[in-house]
């Protein structure tokens, strides 16, 4: 009887765990076979303000197309960086990372860390291109939408010389004057068009200029030709692409001002004790400002105020993260000296940024439905950042460093961000071309390290 | 076959392995007498033997004899959650479950109006071991929870068909929680988090029992709801050096509500050798509102937590057949069993948690006794059940399918005298 007992037992161990169901990841109507991903530095994997190998892995285009293998589309071709990971930014800086970082009032907290004094400059002088093996991820980090059809941007004579486009474009690095030079999208369509393309542009057409607090880097304008204007740049992309019969998904521009770069030092930040608050009512009572202990509005410069071009922020203003954060605990930066300009996004200025944005947006959103690209409204993804949102039992929000999904450099996602980024893309084109395509555990993917 | 080698075996399964749920409403455990196990977990109004002591201390008063009855349950519960998004299949690992039920049921000499009981009884509890990397590790890798009653109880006859009694409820138990944190050191593991304690509640058990003698038997009982308080709890975390500072290890308190449970039986008699049975629970599962952790030291990364729970109190039906196959002139000898039931979940749309994957449920059942000899008799039974679930949880956003099947085969051993 005990046998027979033990027995039972063993078939039912065996015998009773329940069947998984067969998944069938279909195409639909849409041909995945040779994918390309179209876009900046948000579609190629620039993250902790540096192009390096991790983050070209863990890209948008990269995780886009690796899940697109599901239902046929051929594996990644990347200009990829060294393994070394050590990366490089605009300025021949390294990538970021979380270290110990003493203040000049002696505090050491966790912040964001250049990797080493100096980045990977190499490979912004050795062409990463292959004739052999055609990229599938054009994400050029810097890529404006009207930098597409542009013959300077490998010429490094010129002033919109991009080296990050350079190192992947079949020109090699020509020298100047020793050859011809072929525009971005020339490089993408080089010896055929693919079945099927992300577009994902118009971030670096307002970025740059928030960034510098709306100094310099002037916006895109909307109407002029292709290489002028924003309309017709993208116009002619997606025209093109739907003369030959390329299907697409396409993203509308996120709020940029939305993101932790602009968001991680509140307006009223300036935190004063008695002595700090009666110092600073002796110098600005006379402009008829005053302080109190407690939270209070940094000072900043602003052309258009009064005589003196100074003002208290106002609620909704933004003060940048490239504000020198030693200045404002130590030097009085923001209080005594108000911040300058470029440290500043001022009502008006948000309001013309997020002007320009809608517009391209409009435009976007236009051309989706007159090519029937599917649509992603990347801005409803990120629009859910700022409040947080949870995800198979993680929260994750805008908040720099710990919200979980941007990278250390506050405006580029992180490999996480990344992968519920192109969960949006995939959503969108399951709906608008009726296949099924699983999406992606995000979880799966890296946050911030800590040390 | 002695009777001392079921018990040995009994003994070492018990000390290999805890025991689980997925098989019953909540975590309820519904497994505390062999014979009640064969019919659909129902028999609160047919005195059988000592676990009387547990389905309804009215009854206990009715037995023929004093009385020791060990059993136990081995679980074999898996379970599968299917992610809604990424269609990724993810399972347990459970260990094997044993609730087990001991029973010493003793007739006083002098009055046989009276007797006496202790019970050890394990109704609540549930063990849950997710595979690594699962989809939900940020909300659940493992829990294990144990809960005993020990129950001393009064059964006494009030007249020759009504009996009454009553037990005092001790309910030691212990839990462990744990899960992974979204923080990741430098290589990219993730940081993980472990809450332990002991838990301790008091109650009763009281019940109500009606024998005409015949054709009919009824039962009526009311087992208490616990509050399992934990009051020296410990929290351990792994996470790297530059957040140990938000994530300080230390103590707290915490508390897990257990239902009260009615239980309304019927017992018939149609003909010689046949019984059914009919038992209609109800169990108090609103009580269980919400599960919160209060931690001795608040950091900004680590704030008390309540999460809400919003259980409603359920019916669940039970009922059975039994048949004396065999019997000679001192009573059956070879009992067959059959039933089965159904439970409505107590878990709401949108609050079902990796941790107690539950939904209504249909269960068969089947049972067998053999009676050795007017001392020593044997319990088989069989309960089996798949359920499935799918959900997308408020609190986590995690959006899948669990599908548990359970296999629950029980023995048991009795010696009368």
């Amino acid at each position: 009887m005990r046998q027979v007992y033990f027995l039972i037992v063993f078939v039912m161990l065996v015998a009773c765990k329940p069947k998984a169901p067969e998944n069938v990841y279909t195409a639909g109507e849409a041909d995945f076979s040779s994918f390309t991903a179209i876009g900046d530095g948000h579609t190629g994997g620039y993250m902790d303000d540096a192009l390096y190998r991790d983050g070209q892995e863990n890209s948008l285009g990269t995780l886009l197309q690796r899940q697109l293998t599901l239902v046929g589309a051929s594996d990644v071709s990347v200009p990829w960086m060294e393994t070394g990971n050590i990366g490089v930014n605009w300025n021949g800086q390294a990538r970021l990372l979380l270290g110990y970082k003493t203040d000049c009032l002696n505090n050491t907290s966790l912040s964001p860390l250049r990797l080493s004094p100096q980045g990977e400059l190499s490979s912004l002088s050795t062409s990463a291109y292959n004739p052999s093996s055609k990229f599938s991820n054009f994400g050029v980090p810097g890529l404006r939408t009207i930098d597409l059809v542009s013959f300077l941007l490998g010429n490094l004579n010129f002033v919109n010389y991009n080296p990050f486009f350079a190192r992947l474009s079949k020109d090699q690095f020509n020298f100047p004057g020793s050859g011809s030079f072929s525009t971005y999208q020339e490089n993408v369509f080089d010896g055929g068009y693919p079945s099927f393309c992300s577009i994902y542009l118009g971030i670096e057409d307002v970025l740059p200029f928030a960034k510098s607090g709306a100094t310099s880097n002037p916006m895109s304008p909307v109407a002029g030709l292709p290489g002028i204007g924003f309309e017709e740049s993208l116009g002619q992309l997606c025209q093109q692409l739907h003369a030959q019969n390329v299907k697409a998904v396409i993203a509308t521009i996120p709020n940029v001002s939305e993101w932790p770069f602009f968001n991680t030092i509140p307006y009223n930040g300036l935190k004063l004790d008695e002595d700090k608050a009666a110092s600073l009512n002796q110098i600005y009572n006379p402009l008829g400002f005053s302080f109190v202990v407690g939270d209070n509005p940094f000072m900043i410069a602003d052309p258009n105020a009064g005589m003196f071009g100074v003002r208290p922020a106002l609620p909704g203003e933004k003060i940048l993260l490239s504000a020198p954060l030693d200045s404002v605990r130590c030097y009085q930066m923001g209080s005594v000296f108000p911040f300058r300009n470029e440290f500043v996004l001022t009502l008006d200025e948000l309001n013309e940024i997020q002007t320009r944005i809608d517009q391209f947006n409009a435009i976007i959103r236009q051309k989706a439905v007159a090519y029937g690209f599917a649509l992603v409204e990347a801005q409803n993804f990120y629009n859910k950042l700022p409040s947080g949102f949870a995800y198979n039992g993680v929260t994750l929000s805008a908040k720099f460093v710990s919200g979980g999904v941007f990278s250390l450099d506050g405006i580029h996602l992180n490999p996480r961000g990344n992968a519920l980024l192109a969960n949006e893309f995939i959503k969108s084109i399951n709906h608008s071309f009726k296949s099924n395509i699983p999406l992606i555990n995000a979880l799966m993917f890296n946050a911030v390290l800590f040390p | 076959m002695q009777p001392n080698r079921p018990l040995f075996i009994w003994t070492a399964i018990f000390a290999l392995s805890l025991f689980n749920t997925f098989f019953s409403q909540g975590f309820q455990v519904n497994f505390q007498g062999q014979k009640q196990q064969g019919m659909g977990c129902a028999g609160s109004a047919l005195m059988q033997d000592a676990s009387a002591l547990f389905y309804n201390p009215g009854a206990a008063c009715f037995a023929s004899a004093s009385e020791v009855n060990v059993a136990s349950t081995p679980i074999f519960a898996n379970v599968m959650y299917v992610d809604s998004s990424t269609q990724e299949v993810f399972r347990t690992k459970n260990p094997v479950g044993t609730p087990f039920a001991a029973y010493a049921l003793i007739q006083s000499k002098k009055s046989h109006r009276l007797a006496c009981g202790i019970s050890i009884t394990t109704p609540f509890g549930s063990t849950v071991q997710y595979e690594e990397a699962w989809i939900g590790r940020f909300a659940i890798t493992r829990l294990a929870m144990k809960v005993f009653h020990i129950q001393p109880t009064v059964s006494f006859k009030v007249t020759d068909n009504i009996g009454v009694g009553a037990g005092f409820v001790w309910s030691p138990g212990e839990v462990e929680l744990e899960k992974d944190l979204p923080v990741q050191f430098n290589d990219g593991t993730f940081g993980h988090a472990k809450i332990s304690g002991t838990a301790r509640g008091f109650g009763y058990n009281a019940g109500v029992f009606y024998n005409s003698g015949g054709f009919l038997s009824a039962g009526l009982s009311y087992r208490s709801g616990i509050n399992m308080a934990v009051k020296t709890g410990t929290v351990e975390f792994q996470v790297p050096g530059g957040l140990e500072a938000n994530f300080p290890n230390g103590s707290l308190t915490s508390s897990l509500p257990l239902p009260s449970v009615v239980t309304l039986g019927l017992n018939v008699k149609p003909c010689k050798n046949w019984n059914a049975v009919l038992d209609v629970n109800y169990v108090g599962w609103k009580t269980y509102d919400t599960l919160s952790f209060d931690y001795a030291t608040n950091t900004s990364s680590l704030l008390d937590t309540k999460s809400a729970r919003r259980y409603k109190s359920i019916l669940a039906f039970r009922a059975g057949l039994q048949f004396a196959a065999i019997s000679d002139e001192s009573g059956p000898k070879l009992i067959g069993r059959i039933g089965g039931g159904f439970g409505f979940s107590p878990v709401q749309s949108g609050h079902v948690t990796p941790e107690t994957p539950d939904a209504d449920r249909w269960y068969g059942t089947a049972g067998l006794s053999y009676v050795f000899s007017q001392h020593f008799s044997l319990d088989a039974s069989l309960y089996a059940t798949k359920l499935q679930r799918a959900d997308t949880n408020y609190e986590t956003g995690l959006s899948g399918t669990f599908t548990t099947i359970a296999f629950c085969p029980g023995f048991g051993v009795n010696y009368k005298w």
